[in-house]
């Protein structure tokens, strides 16, 4: 008898291996944030997963979404939640008072959204070396993230990830297109 | 001596499916190797160093063959010596006797013939071919002193010949300046197609690159651990920067930090088990001492400021690495026992990717001069600052030789950026990679244990 429950024990086991190597086979790779740079990669496709297009109703309630007019009034300023970028001057990373301007709105919206998850991005431009510029990334993405916790937000959602100079959204060797890569990127992840 | 070439066969099987073959050193004769490099006493860090000339005939064919391999052989050495930087390959077109005629033994050579072409030295080598068997026999004469200096008999497959070229190639580099060569390593960097960056390998003279990751994703900085048994590697495979490493011999690539946050800029401690990397999980880019399985041993650098970019010193004591606590990037160097830090460099605004020579004499970075990245070599003591590379594009990311006499790096010189490689006085600079896409991130191998 015992040992009949432990083959049964043992059986359940190896099914349970199975089922989530099985999950973790077909996991999908998950999408860069922030490739396209401009938003589009992560918002407003149709049924992306995690995206707007795949949720349901649960999730926008759990969100705080309860009608269609707070669904478009949640994407209208999701838009602008991720398109809107922070500048920083070439190596720096400290806030101007318009980058502050800036994070105050996305602060606002994390207060009206509290259950959204979010990766903010820190980008650099062409100039500086690989490691270095991981670094000053880093530094930028950390410096959006000190300062919404400052606001008194709580910060456990968000998540921080530098590209260094790798993902640059202007692909110009101008400080036109410099001053575009020296940026936080804010991307949603629902 | 057999059962290192083993390892060293075990090596290259695994990756190119070559069967095994064992490439058994017979004989060694005439090892006057010591006394031999005293009186030449080459030494090419001098301004007034000039490549010595020497004249490398086809291989001689001992068994009749095709004369191709004879060629190849001939051209694979002058090659490998031609970029050593040291040597000065003469134009066969000039040689007076069909190379099948010229003599093996030093009785037989036309010593004053050689030194009117302006030969300081000759290789003879000679071959046969027996199935798919290979005898190759390299031999070296001093040509002012009418004399061999060294000789050298390999067998094995005959598939196996380039790798037998390239260790006399070595030989000769040992005999005369005391210390071998490095055409048994490897230099890793980082390929970009599209918006993927992919880690690869290959040979110290660029041939057979190997593709390490293919994640079409983010890797960046590869690092080797000083016995060319590991690869270290930055993947965004898993979303996060993490470091990974491959083992050379297995092929298998596993997880060394994944801890929270960003886990960037690998570099394995010389002779122990151990790396610096920077991680950002207590807030800030510091630098850390971690085992190979992750474990964290020790907080090397750490402050409010940017801790990037290690690079240790040959005996592990010290770590050079990149702080922006005075504004901007600069070059420190740490003591590791003592927790002294000093400021390296102060001349410029951007000085970043320290690497430390293999004899401990330099320190190379990249530094900006004339609105651009260029490569510098400095003393760990801070003199001696000296910019090597000049008004040529973007020159980055330095990495030694492991007999320190060349650096690879990084240039846009002639378009995207690609990895070169050039003597320590700035000159004889070529151009290494030559896929597709551009080049960057270079990590010289050290060599093979032997």
């Amino acid at each position: 008898m015992r040992r009949n429950l432990l083959n049964v024990f043992t059986f359940f086991l190896m099914f349970i291996l199975i089922f989530a190597l099985g999950a973790c086979s077909k996991k999908p790779v998950p999408a860069q944030p922030g490739f396209g740079g401009d938003g589009s990669a992560s918002f407003g496709g149709s049924g992306t997963p995690g995206g707007p297009g795949g949720m349901d109703d649960a999730r926008w309630r759990e969100l705080g979404i309860n009608s269609e007019a707070e669904k478009r009034e949640f994407l209208e300023r999701a838009k602008a939640f991720e398109n809107q970028d922070i500048y920083y001057d070439y190596d720096g990373y400290t806030l101007s008072d318009p980058a502050k301007r800036v994070l105050d709105e996305k602060i606002a919206f994390l207060k009206r959204y509290a259950k959204v998850r979010v990766t903010v991005e820190g980008h650099c431009d062409e100039r500086g070396t690989t490691e270095y510029n991981l670094a000053l990334g880093e530094r930028r993405a950390n410096s959006c993230l000190q300062y919404i916790k400052n606001s008194g937000l709580q910060t456990e959602k968000l998540t921080s990830i530098s590209y260094g100079k790798e993902r640059p959204i202007a692909t110009g060797h101008d400080e036109a297109s410099w001053a575009k890569n020296r940026r936080a990127h804010f991307v949603l992840n629902y | 001596m057999i059962r290192l070439r083993k390892g060293f066969c075990r090596m290259f099987s695994g990756k190119n499916s070559v069967a095994a073959v064992v490439l058994a050193v017979l004989c060694l004769c005439m090892a006057t190797t010591g006394a031999f490099a005293q009186t030449f006493n080459i030494d090419i860090t001098k301004p007034s160093f000039q490549r010595i000339p020497i004249a490398i005939p086809d291989f001689k064919y001992m068994a009749p063959e095709g004369t191709q391999l004879a060629r190849d052989m001939g051209n694979t050495l002058s090659s490998d010596l031609d970029f050593s930087g040291i040597f000065r390959p003469l134009d066969p077109k000039g040689f007076l006797e069909n190379p099948q005629a010229i003599g093996l033994n030093a009785p037989e050579i036309k010593f004053p013939d050689w030194k009117r072409l302006g030969a300081d030295f000759l290789v003879r080598g000679s071959y046969q071919v027996n199935g798919s068997q290979l005898r190759m026999e390299g031999r070296l004469f001093d040509v002012v002193g009418g004399r061999m200096v060294k000789g050298k008999v390999y067998e094995g497959d005959v598939r196996n010949w380039r790798s037998m070229v390239h260790d006399f190639a070595d030989e000769i580099l040992l005999a005369l300046t005391g210390e071998r060569g490095v055409f048994d390593t490897k230099i890793a960097y980082v390929q970009s197609t599209g918006s993927a960056k992919e880690i690869f390998y290959c040979d110290f003279d660029g041939n057979n690159p190997v593709q390490v990751t293919r994640d079409n994703n983010l890797a960046l900085s590869p690092a080797w651990s000083s016995d060319q048994g590991q690869l270290a590697f930055v993947s965004y495979r898993d979303g996060a920067p993490k470091v990974y490493a491959l083992n050379m011999r297995s092929g298998a690539q596993s997880l060394i930090c994944g801890y929270p946050g960003m886990n960037i800029s690998p570099a394995w401690r010389p002779g122990r088990n151990e790396l610096a990397v920077t991680l950002n999980k207590d807030g800030n880019p510091d630098i850390f001492l971690i085992s190979s399985t992750g474990q964290i041993l020790q907080k090397l650098v750490h402050g409010w400021s940017i801790n990037v970019s290690p690079g240790w010193s040959p005996d592990g004591r010290k770590l050079a690495y990149v702080s922006n606590e005075s504004g901007n990037p600069q070059i420190y160097v740490l003591d590791v026992g003592s927790g002294q830090k000093k400021r390296l460099t102060f001349s410029g605004k951007y000085n970043t990717a320290p690497c430390w020579s293999p004899k401990g004499d330099w320190i190379a970075y990249s530094g900006t001069a004339g609105g651009t990245h260029n490569v510098f070599i400095i003393r760990p003591d801070g003199s001696d600052n000296r910019q090597i590379t000049n008004g040529e594009g973007s020159n980055e990311s330095p990495a030694w030789s492991p007999d320190g006499r060349m650096l690879a790096f990084s240039s846009t010189r002639q378009g995207g950026p690609a990895i070169w490689i050039m003597l320590t006085n700035g000159t004889g600079a070529r151009k290494l990679t030559r896929q597709g896409g551009s080049q960057e991130l270079p990590d010289w191998s050290p060599r093979m244990n032997r």
